[in-house]
Protein backbone atom coordinates (compact mmCIF):
# COMPACT_ATOMS: atom_id res chain seq x y z
CA UNK A 1 0.00 0.00 0.00
CA UNK A 2 1.19 3.69 -1.00
CA UNK A 3 2.21 6.04 1.62
CA UNK A 4 -0.93 8.10 -0.04
CA UNK A 5 -3.09 5.18 0.18
CA UNK A 6 -2.18 4.50 4.09
CA UNK A 7 -2.82 7.91 4.82
CA UNK A 8 -5.85 8.32 3.13
CA UNK A 9 -7.03 5.39 4.83
CA UNK A 10 -6.05 6.76 8.00
CA UNK A 11 -7.96 10.00 7.36
CA UNK A 12 -10.89 8.09 6.73
CA UNK A 13 -11.09 5.63 9.55
CA UNK A 14 -10.84 8.70 11.78
CA UNK A 15 -13.69 10.46 10.32
CA UNK A 16 -15.64 7.95 10.17
CA UNK A 17 -15.40 7.58 13.94
CA UNK A 18 -16.01 11.10 14.41
CA UNK A 19 -19.42 10.64 12.34
CA UNK A 20 -20.60 7.35 14.28
CA UNK A 21 -19.30 9.22 17.98
CA UNK A 22 -21.58 11.91 16.60
CA UNK A 23 -24.85 9.43 15.77
CA UNK A 24 -24.21 7.50 19.00
CA UNK A 25 -24.40 10.57 20.86
CA UNK A 26 -27.58 11.90 18.73
CA UNK A 27 -29.63 8.74 20.03
CA UNK A 28 -30.23 7.72 16.57
CA UNK A 29 -33.80 8.65 16.47
CA UNK A 30 -35.59 7.18 13.70
CA UNK A 31 -38.20 9.85 12.69
CA UNK A 32 -40.27 7.76 10.61
CA UNK A 33 -40.94 4.77 13.34
CA UNK A 34 -42.49 2.00 11.52
CA UNK A 35 -41.15 2.63 7.90
CA UNK A 36 -40.80 -0.66 6.48
CA UNK A 37 -37.85 -0.05 4.36
CA UNK A 38 -35.41 2.86 4.95
CA UNK A 39 -35.78 5.78 2.55
CA UNK A 40 -32.98 8.54 3.50
CA UNK A 41 -30.68 8.92 6.61
CA UNK A 42 -33.10 8.79 9.49
CA UNK A 43 -31.55 11.88 11.01
CA UNK A 44 -30.53 14.22 8.06
CA UNK A 45 -27.17 14.86 6.82
CA UNK A 46 -24.60 17.38 7.34
CA UNK A 47 -20.57 17.55 5.79
CA UNK A 48 -17.56 18.98 7.87
CA UNK A 49 -14.18 19.02 6.60
CA UNK A 50 -10.87 20.54 7.38
CA UNK A 51 -8.47 22.40 6.10
CA UNK A 52 -5.28 23.30 7.12
CA UNK A 53 -3.63 26.27 5.55
CA UNK A 54 -0.75 26.90 8.36
CA UNK A 55 2.87 25.84 7.07
CA UNK A 56 2.92 22.91 9.22
CA UNK A 57 0.73 20.19 9.45
CA UNK A 58 -2.31 20.31 12.02
CA UNK A 59 -3.83 17.39 14.09
CA UNK A 60 -7.61 16.84 14.82
CA UNK A 61 -8.46 15.11 18.30
CA UNK A 62 -12.11 14.04 18.27
CA UNK A 63 -13.26 12.31 21.08
CA UNK A 64 -12.77 8.69 19.49
CA UNK A 65 -10.20 9.94 16.90
CA UNK A 66 -7.43 12.29 16.09
CA UNK A 67 -5.96 13.06 12.64
CA UNK A 68 -3.59 14.81 11.31
CA UNK A 69 -3.90 17.11 7.92
CA UNK A 70 -0.62 17.57 6.20
CA UNK A 71 0.47 21.15 4.88
CA UNK A 72 1.24 20.39 1.29
CA UNK A 73 -1.36 21.33 -1.20
CA UNK A 74 -2.35 17.94 -2.67
CA UNK A 75 -3.50 16.99 1.25
CA UNK A 76 -4.60 20.33 2.90
CA UNK A 77 -8.34 20.36 2.11
CA UNK A 78 -9.97 17.61 3.60
CA UNK A 79 -13.02 15.30 2.34
CA UNK A 80 -16.00 16.55 3.65
CA UNK A 81 -17.56 13.82 6.18
CA UNK A 82 -20.77 12.87 6.76
CA UNK A 83 -21.93 14.13 10.38
CA UNK A 84 -25.38 14.00 11.95
CA UNK A 85 -27.06 17.14 12.89
CA UNK A 86 -28.01 18.87 15.97
CA UNK A 87 -25.64 16.82 17.49
CA UNK A 88 -22.35 19.17 19.34
CA UNK A 89 -18.75 17.89 17.62
CA UNK A 90 -16.47 18.40 19.73
CA UNK A 91 -12.27 18.57 20.15
CA UNK A 92 -9.63 20.40 19.03
CA UNK A 93 -6.92 21.26 17.00
CA UNK A 94 -3.84 21.25 17.21
CA UNK A 95 -0.85 23.35 15.54
CA UNK A 96 2.69 22.59 17.30
CA UNK A 97 1.80 23.57 21.07
CA UNK A 98 -0.89 25.69 19.90
CA UNK A 99 -4.67 24.14 20.45
CA UNK A 100 -8.09 25.54 19.54
CA UNK A 101 -11.23 23.86 21.13
CA UNK A 102 -13.90 22.75 18.59
CA UNK A 103 -17.53 22.93 19.17
CA UNK A 104 -19.91 22.90 16.46
CA UNK A 105 -23.70 21.76 15.67
CA UNK A 106 -24.32 21.55 12.31
CA UNK A 107 -28.12 21.93 10.94
CA UNK A 108 -29.35 20.03 8.13
CA UNK A 109 -27.67 19.50 4.63
CA UNK A 110 -24.92 22.30 6.26
CA UNK A 111 -21.28 22.26 4.99
CA UNK A 112 -18.63 23.61 7.35
CA UNK A 113 -15.58 24.31 6.45
CA UNK A 114 -13.07 24.43 9.07
CA UNK A 115 -9.68 26.05 8.34
CA UNK A 116 -7.22 26.30 10.61
CA UNK A 117 -4.03 29.06 9.76
CA UNK A 118 -0.82 29.61 11.89
CA UNK A 119 -1.74 33.45 13.17
CA UNK A 120 -3.50 35.02 16.01
CA UNK A 121 -2.33 35.59 19.51
CA UNK A 122 -1.15 31.62 20.20
CA UNK A 123 -0.10 30.70 16.60
CA UNK A 124 -3.54 29.37 15.38
CA UNK A 125 -6.47 30.40 14.33
CA UNK A 126 -9.76 28.68 13.72
CA UNK A 127 -12.40 29.87 11.24
CA UNK A 128 -15.46 28.47 10.66
CA UNK A 129 -17.55 28.43 6.84
CA UNK A 130 -20.92 27.73 7.20
CA UNK A 131 -22.29 27.30 3.98
CA UNK A 132 -25.92 25.79 2.92
CA UNK A 133 -26.33 25.16 -0.78
CA UNK A 134 -29.71 25.35 -2.39
CA UNK A 135 -28.70 24.43 -5.83
CA UNK A 136 -27.52 21.24 -7.03
CA UNK A 137 -27.05 21.06 -10.78
CA UNK A 138 -25.55 18.54 -13.07
CA UNK A 139 -25.22 20.66 -15.55
CA UNK A 140 -23.06 23.47 -14.19
CA UNK A 141 -20.33 23.36 -11.76
CA UNK A 142 -20.40 25.32 -8.24
CA UNK A 143 -17.72 27.44 -7.58
CA UNK A 144 -16.73 28.46 -4.17
CA UNK A 145 -14.73 31.46 -2.43
CA UNK A 146 -13.83 30.85 1.06
CA UNK A 147 -12.03 34.20 2.18
CA UNK A 148 -9.48 33.11 5.31
CA UNK A 149 -7.64 36.91 4.76
CA UNK A 150 -8.27 38.94 7.36
CA UNK A 151 -6.48 41.50 5.33
CA UNK A 152 -8.68 41.17 2.20
CA UNK A 153 -11.45 43.12 2.75
CA UNK A 154 -13.36 42.59 -0.25
CA UNK A 155 -12.31 39.15 -2.09
CA UNK A 156 -13.44 38.85 -5.63
CA UNK A 157 -12.52 35.75 -7.69
CA UNK A 158 -12.36 36.60 -11.15
CA UNK A 159 -11.58 35.10 -14.50
CA UNK A 160 -10.23 35.41 -17.77
CA UNK A 161 -7.86 38.29 -19.09
CA UNK A 162 -10.47 40.95 -18.68
CA UNK A 163 -10.55 39.53 -14.95
CA UNK A 164 -14.14 39.22 -15.36
CA UNK A 165 -16.29 38.91 -11.88
CA UNK A 166 -17.26 35.70 -11.14
CA UNK A 167 -17.75 36.10 -7.20
CA UNK A 168 -17.19 39.79 -5.27
CA UNK A 169 -17.80 41.01 -2.04
CA UNK A 170 -16.48 38.12 0.53
CA UNK A 171 -16.03 39.62 3.58
CA UNK A 172 -13.16 37.98 5.86
CA UNK A 173 -14.87 34.74 7.23
CA UNK A 174 -17.37 34.69 4.83
CA UNK A 175 -17.90 32.16 1.77
CA UNK A 176 -19.25 32.90 -1.46
CA UNK A 177 -20.81 30.69 -4.30
CA UNK A 178 -21.86 30.99 -7.71
CA UNK A 179 -23.08 28.00 -10.00
CA UNK A 180 -21.19 28.34 -13.68
CA UNK A 181 -20.69 26.91 -16.82
CA UNK A 182 -18.00 23.70 -16.73
CA UNK A 183 -15.54 25.32 -18.93
CA UNK A 184 -11.72 25.70 -18.46
CA UNK A 185 -11.33 29.11 -17.21
CA UNK A 186 -8.10 30.92 -16.05
CA UNK A 187 -9.30 32.04 -12.60
CA UNK A 188 -7.46 34.16 -10.16
CA UNK A 189 -8.62 35.85 -6.59
CA UNK A 190 -8.19 39.34 -6.53
CA UNK A 191 -8.60 41.58 -3.31
CA UNK A 192 -8.40 44.65 -4.73
CA UNK A 193 -7.32 45.60 -8.19
CA UNK A 194 -8.57 42.39 -9.85
CA UNK A 195 -5.57 42.83 -12.48
CA UNK A 196 -3.17 41.73 -9.68
CA UNK A 197 -4.88 38.42 -9.41
CA UNK A 198 -3.48 35.59 -7.60
CA UNK A 199 -3.66 32.49 -9.85
CA UNK A 200 -6.23 30.19 -8.91
CA UNK A 201 -5.97 27.02 -11.04
CA UNK A 202 -8.85 24.57 -10.98
CA UNK A 203 -8.19 23.83 -14.89
CA UNK A 204 -10.91 22.46 -16.88
CA UNK A 205 -14.27 22.44 -14.24
CA UNK A 206 -16.31 19.87 -14.54
CA UNK A 207 -20.06 19.27 -14.95
CA UNK A 208 -21.92 18.25 -11.61
CA UNK A 209 -18.83 18.54 -9.69
CA UNK A 210 -18.03 21.37 -6.62
CA UNK A 211 -14.78 23.36 -6.19
CA UNK A 212 -13.39 25.39 -3.48
CA UNK A 213 -10.53 28.58 -3.78
CA UNK A 214 -9.32 29.69 -0.61
CA UNK A 215 -7.49 33.12 -0.20
CA UNK A 216 -5.51 33.27 2.95
CA UNK A 217 -2.58 35.76 3.76
CA UNK A 218 1.14 35.46 3.21
CA UNK A 219 3.86 37.64 3.97
CA UNK A 220 3.43 41.05 4.81
CA UNK A 221 1.10 42.04 2.18
CA UNK A 222 0.78 39.06 -0.27
CA UNK A 223 -2.42 36.35 -0.64
CA UNK A 224 -1.86 32.98 -1.02
CA UNK A 225 -4.19 30.84 -2.76
CA UNK A 226 -5.20 27.11 -2.76
CA UNK A 227 -7.44 25.76 -5.04
CA UNK A 228 -9.29 22.14 -5.89
CA UNK A 229 -12.17 20.52 -6.28
CA UNK A 230 -14.10 19.28 -3.21
CA UNK A 231 -14.05 15.79 -2.05
CA UNK A 232 -17.03 14.13 -0.20
CA UNK A 233 -16.86 10.88 1.94
CA UNK A 234 -19.60 8.41 0.19
CA UNK A 235 -22.27 8.42 3.78
CA UNK A 236 -24.91 4.87 4.46
CA UNK A 237 -27.56 5.44 6.85
CA UNK B 1 -42.38 -1.85 -32.57
CA UNK B 2 -40.32 0.73 -32.33
CA UNK B 3 -36.86 1.35 -34.67
CA UNK B 4 -35.38 3.15 -31.92
CA UNK B 5 -35.52 0.85 -29.53
CA UNK B 6 -35.63 -2.67 -31.77
CA UNK B 7 -32.07 -3.98 -31.30
CA UNK B 8 -30.89 -1.98 -28.72
CA UNK B 9 -29.50 -3.90 -25.54
CA UNK B 10 -31.20 -2.37 -22.40
CA UNK B 11 -30.13 -2.50 -19.20
CA UNK B 12 -32.75 -1.45 -16.31
CA UNK B 13 -31.12 -1.15 -12.58
CA UNK B 14 -33.85 -0.26 -9.77
CA UNK B 15 -35.45 -0.48 -6.22
CA UNK B 16 -37.92 -2.23 -4.75
CA UNK B 17 -40.61 -1.90 -7.90
CA UNK B 18 -38.34 -4.31 -9.64
CA UNK B 19 -38.35 -6.68 -7.18
CA UNK B 20 -41.58 -8.60 -7.46
CA UNK B 21 -42.94 -10.55 -10.27
CA UNK B 22 -45.54 -8.05 -11.19
CA UNK B 23 -43.89 -5.16 -11.11
CA UNK B 24 -41.51 -3.29 -13.28
CA UNK B 25 -39.38 -6.39 -13.94
CA UNK B 26 -42.30 -7.94 -15.58
CA UNK B 27 -44.13 -4.82 -17.07
CA UNK B 28 -41.29 -2.64 -18.32
CA UNK B 29 -39.07 -5.69 -19.65
CA UNK B 30 -41.92 -7.16 -20.91
CA UNK B 31 -42.69 -3.61 -23.12
CA UNK B 32 -39.42 -3.28 -23.94
CA UNK B 33 -38.81 -7.17 -25.31
CA UNK B 34 -41.59 -6.08 -27.50
CA UNK B 35 -40.20 -3.65 -28.48
CA UNK B 36 -37.13 -5.61 -30.02
CA UNK B 37 -34.58 -4.45 -27.58
CA UNK B 38 -32.56 -7.04 -25.50
CA UNK B 39 -33.61 -6.22 -21.96
CA UNK B 40 -31.59 -7.47 -18.78
CA UNK B 41 -33.25 -5.81 -15.46
CA UNK B 42 -31.92 -6.11 -12.23
CA UNK B 43 -33.84 -4.73 -8.79
CA UNK B 44 -32.92 -4.46 -5.27
CA UNK B 45 -35.22 -3.63 -2.47
CA UNK B 46 -34.19 -0.44 -0.58
CA UNK B 47 -31.02 0.23 -2.49
CA UNK B 48 -30.43 3.88 -3.27
CA UNK B 49 -27.68 5.13 -5.66
CA UNK B 50 -24.74 4.34 -3.96
CA UNK B 51 -25.62 0.68 -3.51
CA UNK B 52 -24.92 -0.02 -7.21
CA UNK B 53 -21.44 1.67 -6.66
CA UNK B 54 -19.87 0.67 -3.42
CA UNK B 55 -20.24 -3.35 -2.48
CA UNK B 56 -22.90 -3.35 0.60
CA UNK B 57 -26.16 -5.50 1.34
CA UNK B 58 -29.44 -5.10 0.77
CA UNK B 59 -31.80 -6.29 3.37
CA UNK B 60 -35.42 -7.36 1.52
CA UNK B 61 -34.04 -8.73 -1.47
CA UNK B 62 -32.71 -8.37 -4.75
CA UNK B 63 -34.23 -9.88 -8.63
CA UNK B 64 -32.88 -9.70 -11.78
CA UNK B 65 -34.35 -10.93 -15.42
CA UNK B 66 -32.95 -11.80 -18.51
CA UNK B 67 -34.63 -11.84 -21.96
CA UNK B 68 -37.76 -13.65 -22.13
CA UNK B 69 -36.67 -15.47 -18.90
CA UNK B 70 -38.69 -15.35 -15.79
CA UNK B 71 -37.52 -13.23 -12.97
CA UNK B 72 -35.04 -14.80 -10.26
CA UNK B 73 -36.31 -13.36 -6.96
CA UNK B 74 -33.72 -13.56 -4.35
CA UNK B 75 -35.16 -12.62 -0.98
CA UNK B 76 -32.22 -13.66 1.22
CA UNK B 77 -31.32 -11.29 4.50
CA UNK B 78 -28.60 -9.41 3.69
CA UNK B 79 -27.60 -10.26 0.10
CA UNK B 80 -24.89 -8.72 -1.61
CA UNK B 81 -25.29 -5.84 -4.22
CA UNK B 82 -25.36 -5.62 -7.80
CA UNK B 83 -22.47 -3.56 -8.64
CA UNK B 84 -23.17 -0.99 -11.49
CA UNK B 85 -20.07 -1.49 -13.10
CA UNK B 86 -19.91 -5.36 -13.28
CA UNK B 87 -23.39 -4.96 -14.90
CA UNK B 88 -21.83 -2.44 -17.88
CA UNK B 89 -18.83 -5.47 -18.65
CA UNK B 90 -21.25 -8.21 -18.36
CA UNK B 91 -24.20 -6.28 -20.39
CA UNK B 92 -22.77 -3.86 -22.74
CA UNK B 93 -25.62 -1.78 -22.62
CA UNK B 94 -26.86 0.96 -25.55
CA UNK B 95 -29.10 2.15 -22.74
CA UNK B 96 -28.90 2.16 -19.21
CA UNK B 97 -32.90 2.27 -17.48
CA UNK B 98 -31.90 3.61 -13.32
CA UNK B 99 -35.61 3.71 -11.51
CA UNK B 100 -35.49 5.08 -8.43
CA UNK B 101 -36.04 7.63 -5.76
CA UNK B 102 -38.49 6.65 -3.13
CA UNK B 103 -35.69 5.29 -1.56
CA UNK B 104 -33.50 8.45 -1.07
CA UNK B 105 -36.48 10.65 -0.95
CA UNK B 106 -36.68 10.81 2.86
CA UNK B 107 -40.39 10.28 3.45
CA UNK B 108 -41.35 11.00 7.05
CA UNK B 109 -38.55 13.33 7.44
CA UNK B 110 -38.60 17.01 7.91
CA UNK B 111 -35.40 17.76 6.21
CA UNK B 112 -34.61 17.00 2.72
CA UNK B 113 -31.53 15.31 2.25
CA UNK B 114 -30.86 16.95 -1.41
CA UNK B 115 -27.22 16.86 -0.94
CA UNK B 116 -26.69 13.35 0.24
CA UNK B 117 -29.09 12.72 -2.66
CA UNK B 118 -27.06 14.73 -5.37
CA UNK B 119 -23.63 12.74 -4.56
CA UNK B 120 -24.83 9.57 -4.77
CA UNK B 121 -26.81 10.33 -7.81
CA UNK B 122 -24.35 12.42 -9.56
CA UNK B 123 -22.03 9.54 -8.93
CA UNK B 124 -23.95 6.53 -10.53
CA UNK B 125 -24.92 8.72 -13.92
CA UNK B 126 -20.92 9.29 -13.44
CA UNK B 127 -20.06 5.34 -13.98
CA UNK B 128 -22.67 5.59 -16.45
CA UNK B 129 -21.68 8.12 -18.88
CA UNK B 130 -17.70 7.68 -18.74
CA UNK B 131 -18.60 4.60 -20.71
CA UNK B 132 -20.57 6.67 -23.53
CA UNK B 133 -23.15 5.11 -22.84
CA UNK B 134 -26.62 6.90 -22.69
CA UNK B 135 -29.24 6.61 -19.74
CA UNK B 136 -32.69 7.56 -18.66
CA UNK B 137 -33.47 8.06 -14.97
CA UNK B 138 -37.00 7.06 -13.90
CA UNK B 139 -38.52 9.45 -10.79
CA UNK B 140 -41.11 7.85 -8.26
CA UNK B 141 -44.70 7.25 -8.83
CA UNK B 142 -47.18 9.58 -6.77
CA UNK B 143 -48.26 6.46 -4.51
CA UNK B 144 -50.78 7.06 -1.30
CA UNK B 145 -49.90 9.15 1.62
CA UNK B 146 -50.78 7.77 5.10
CA UNK B 147 -49.19 4.88 5.52
CA UNK B 148 -46.59 3.42 7.24
CA UNK B 149 -43.93 4.29 4.04
CA UNK B 150 -44.95 8.04 5.45
CA UNK B 151 -45.14 8.91 1.20
CA UNK B 152 -46.39 12.34 0.93
CA UNK B 153 -47.03 14.06 -2.69
CA UNK B 154 -45.41 16.82 -1.49
CA UNK B 155 -42.16 15.16 -0.99
CA UNK B 156 -42.76 13.13 -3.87
CA UNK B 157 -43.26 16.54 -6.07
CA UNK B 158 -39.74 17.60 -4.18
CA UNK B 159 -37.98 14.45 -5.16
CA UNK B 160 -38.93 14.82 -8.93
CA UNK B 161 -38.08 18.05 -9.23
CA UNK B 162 -34.86 17.53 -7.78
CA UNK B 163 -34.00 14.31 -9.69
CA UNK B 164 -35.10 16.56 -12.69
CA UNK B 165 -31.95 19.09 -12.10
CA UNK B 166 -29.40 16.77 -11.15
CA UNK B 167 -29.37 13.62 -13.34
CA UNK B 168 -27.74 14.79 -16.42
CA UNK B 169 -26.58 14.20 -18.29
CA UNK B 170 -29.26 11.10 -17.76
CA UNK B 171 -32.64 12.13 -19.25
CA UNK B 172 -35.27 12.10 -17.16
CA UNK B 173 -38.63 10.86 -17.14
CA UNK B 174 -41.02 12.30 -14.09
CA UNK B 175 -43.37 9.53 -13.26
CA UNK B 176 -45.93 12.24 -11.59
CA UNK B 177 -46.81 13.59 -14.90
CA UNK B 178 -48.70 10.04 -15.80
CA UNK B 179 -51.48 10.55 -13.01
CA UNK B 180 -52.89 12.63 -10.82
CA UNK B 181 -51.72 12.84 -7.29
CA UNK B 182 -53.43 8.98 -5.45
CA UNK B 183 -54.91 8.24 -9.10
CA UNK B 184 -52.89 5.11 -9.03
CA UNK B 185 -53.80 2.83 -6.22
CA UNK B 186 -51.39 0.88 -3.94
CA UNK B 187 -50.71 -2.09 -1.62
CA UNK B 188 -48.73 -0.15 1.10
CA UNK B 189 -48.66 3.33 0.22
CA UNK B 190 -45.54 2.88 -2.00
CA UNK B 191 -46.08 -0.17 -4.16
CA UNK B 192 -48.53 -0.19 -6.97
CA UNK B 193 -51.11 -2.76 -7.60
CA UNK B 194 -50.57 -4.62 -10.65
CA UNK B 195 -52.77 -2.92 -12.60
CA UNK B 196 -50.80 0.35 -11.64
CA UNK B 197 -47.81 -1.48 -12.28
CA UNK B 198 -48.86 -2.75 -16.17
CA UNK B 199 -49.85 1.37 -16.56
CA UNK B 200 -46.62 2.27 -15.12
CA UNK B 201 -44.87 0.36 -17.31
CA UNK B 202 -46.30 1.10 -20.55
CA UNK B 203 -46.33 4.87 -20.00
CA UNK B 204 -42.57 4.66 -19.18
CA UNK B 205 -42.23 2.54 -22.35
CA UNK B 206 -44.47 5.05 -24.31
CA UNK B 207 -41.57 7.83 -23.01
CA UNK B 208 -38.88 6.44 -24.07
CA UNK B 209 -40.23 5.66 -27.46
CA UNK B 210 -40.63 9.88 -27.53
CA UNK B 211 -37.17 9.89 -25.92
CA UNK B 212 -35.04 7.49 -28.31
CA UNK B 213 -34.25 10.09 -30.99
CA UNK B 214 -32.55 12.21 -28.12
CA UNK B 215 -30.53 9.63 -26.78
CA UNK B 216 -27.21 9.98 -27.93
CA UNK B 217 -25.73 6.53 -29.60
CA UNK B 218 -22.39 4.75 -28.03
CA UNK B 219 -19.81 5.43 -30.36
Amino acid sequence: MSPVMTRRHRRLTGLALLAVAAALQGGATDAAGDQLYPSGPPNGVAYIRFVNLAPREVTIVSPSAKIAIPADDQHRVGQFDAVTPGVALTGSAKLGEASKPIDLKLVPNEFVTVVATAEGANGLTLTVFRDVPTEFNALKSSLALFNVDKGCAQAQLVAGGSHMSVIAGVAPGAVGRRMVNPVKAELGVACSDPAQATPAKLGQLAAGERYSVFVAAAGASGHEVVAQRDEQALFRP
Amino acid sequence: MNALLAGLAVLIIGDSHMVTPNHLITTLHDDLVAQGATVDTYGMCGAVAADWIYPATVSCGKAERHGKEGPEIDRTANTPTYQIETLLAKHKPNLVIVEMGDTMAAYGQRDFPQAWIYQQVHALTGRITAQNIPCVWVGPPWGTEGTSYHKTFTRVKQMSEFLATVVAPCQFIDSTQYSKAGEWPTIDGQHLTAAGYKTWGADITSSLDQIAPQLEQRP
